[in-house]
């Protein structure tokens, strides 16, 4: 027997189709991930251990952290094998 | 630029087969273990596991604030007391009713070595049917770093602080896993961040023996506010206590212990300590306790491993 169906509802309090609470947590990071799409070797590396798993494939060639949320942890940096990765001090990018 | 092949891309991967349930916003420090682990989890098993824990570090992200939630998970918040009791209530209603599904009780070591671990030890006695995932931070991390069962010798925490009296930790950590082996359930396992994909087989095997009874993972993530790393090298710290045996990959099934994985020439204990801050102020001598400490439970491993094949039960001369 399935059983996905019986805890869809459990109450108003745990609604799965209500939107989801969800922070900012990009304003947290004081550095910036800078992917060099010609160093990446497609790996994907940096996307299993980024805790919060926003390294986003894109078009099948590369890595790219979602900024919304990246908290700047460094941890894609330090882990890819080819290091493609460099943090930016976030300061550089503000206008 | 060259062709990028996908088959570049890590085998771990292919054990990510679910979505992560988690919004991308949630409240964990940057470079958090257990962040990690909470959403490799449900990619890995399913969203449709039933979480249950205490109050924790995971818990407010897990239980969610006034009427909105972080995740689409189901959860069911306990008492630190009873975890695994209340997991058992749950796992044994499911089967009555006929429903088949997971229930994963997940807490920190403090729930699981210290307060709550009667509840486990009696739950993994009677071999109830779920999965139990002990995260090991090493200590009280949420309610401000306080020392538990499983911190090492020399840690420095808000009960053990560097000081007149004090160098940290004075006694050595207890080892939890070897403990639930030792109940001899159908699964029993350490895993790591560092090593994805074992912890991956390893959760697979886990939701396996669960149809035969108890299930308990012991998984190392590091805490880089309590401890005093750089959060970018949570998986490094990982990496560095599996390479000095500091914290050892095995498994058992039915108490049958097994190396997952070993390390040819381990890394002396400081190639760890190094980067962590609450082993700083620690001296030759107790870096030299502490080395004796891993060698001691590696060495106890090892033993518990073979014996398997080499130990005769005694024969009676009666018969
Ligand atoms: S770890 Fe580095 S090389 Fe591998 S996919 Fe990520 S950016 Fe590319
Ligand atoms: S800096 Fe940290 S949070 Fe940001 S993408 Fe890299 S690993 Fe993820």
């Amino acid at each position: 027997m399935s059983s996905n169906k019986y805890f869809k509802h459990e109450g108003p309090w745990s609604d799965a189709n209500d939107p989801l609470m969800c922070s900012d947590t990009g304003d947290w990071r004081t550095k910036r991930p800078i992917v060099d799409k010609d160093k990446c070797i497609f790996c994907g590396f940096c996307a299993i251990y980024c805790p919060i798993q926003v390294m986003e494939m894109i078009e099948e060639s590369y890595f790219s952290p979602d900024l919304g949320f990246c908290k700047g942890c460094g941890i894609c940096a330090k882990e890819c094998p080819k290091n493609a990765i460099s943090m930016m001090p976030e300061g550089d990018f503000k206008k | 630029m060259t062709q990028k092949k996908k088959d570049n891309l890590t085998k771990v991967m292919d054990y990510l087969k679910h979505e992560d349930p988690f919004s991308k916003g949630v409240a964990f420090c940057p470079g958090c273990g257990l962040e990690l682990l909470i959403r490799f989890i449900p990619q890995v098993l399913g969203n449709d596991i039933v979480i249950t824990g205490t109050p924790s570090c995971s818990a407010p992200v897990l239980l969610g604030q006034n009427n909105q939630t972080w995740h689409k998970l189901s959860y069911f918040g306990t008492l630190m007391t009873g975890a695994a009791a209340n997991a058992t209530g749950l796992a044994r209603y499911y089967r009555k009713a006929g429903i088949e599904n997971t229930v994963v009780c997940f807490n920190g070591d403090g729930t699981a070595a210290d307060i709550g671990f009667g509840n486990l030890s009696g739950a993994a006695e009677r071999n109830e049917p779920f999965i139990y995932i002990c995260y090991d931070n090493e200590g009280y991390m949420n309610t401000g770093i306080q020392k538990s069962g499983t911190t090492p010798f020399g840690a420095t925490t808000t009960t053990t602080p560097l000081g007149s009296a004090s160098k940290g930790k004075n006694l050595r950590r207890m080892n939890l896993a070897l403990k639930m082996a030792m109940h001899k359930i159908p699964y029993a396992a350490t895993a790591t961040l560092s090593d994805l994909d074992d912890l991956a087989k390893k959760l697979l095997k886990a939701k396996e023996a669960k149809k035969r009874g108890f299930a308990f993972l012991h998984v190392f993530a590091p805490c880089t506010t309590g401890w005093g790393f750089a959060p970018e090298n949570t998986i490094e710290v990982c990496r560095r206590a599996v390479k000095t045996n500091y914290f050892p990959l095995w498994e058992a099934v039915n108490g049958k212990i097994r190396m997952t994985k070993t390390v040819k020439k381990p890394k002396p204990v400081t190639t760890y300590t190094e980067l962590i801050k609450k082993f700083a102020h620690l001296s030759e001598e107790d870096l030299q306790i502490l080395q004796d400490d891993v060698d001691y439970e590696y060495c106890m491993l090892g033993g518990l491993s073979v014996l398997e094949g080499e130990c005769q039960l005694p024969v009676s001369s009666e018969d």
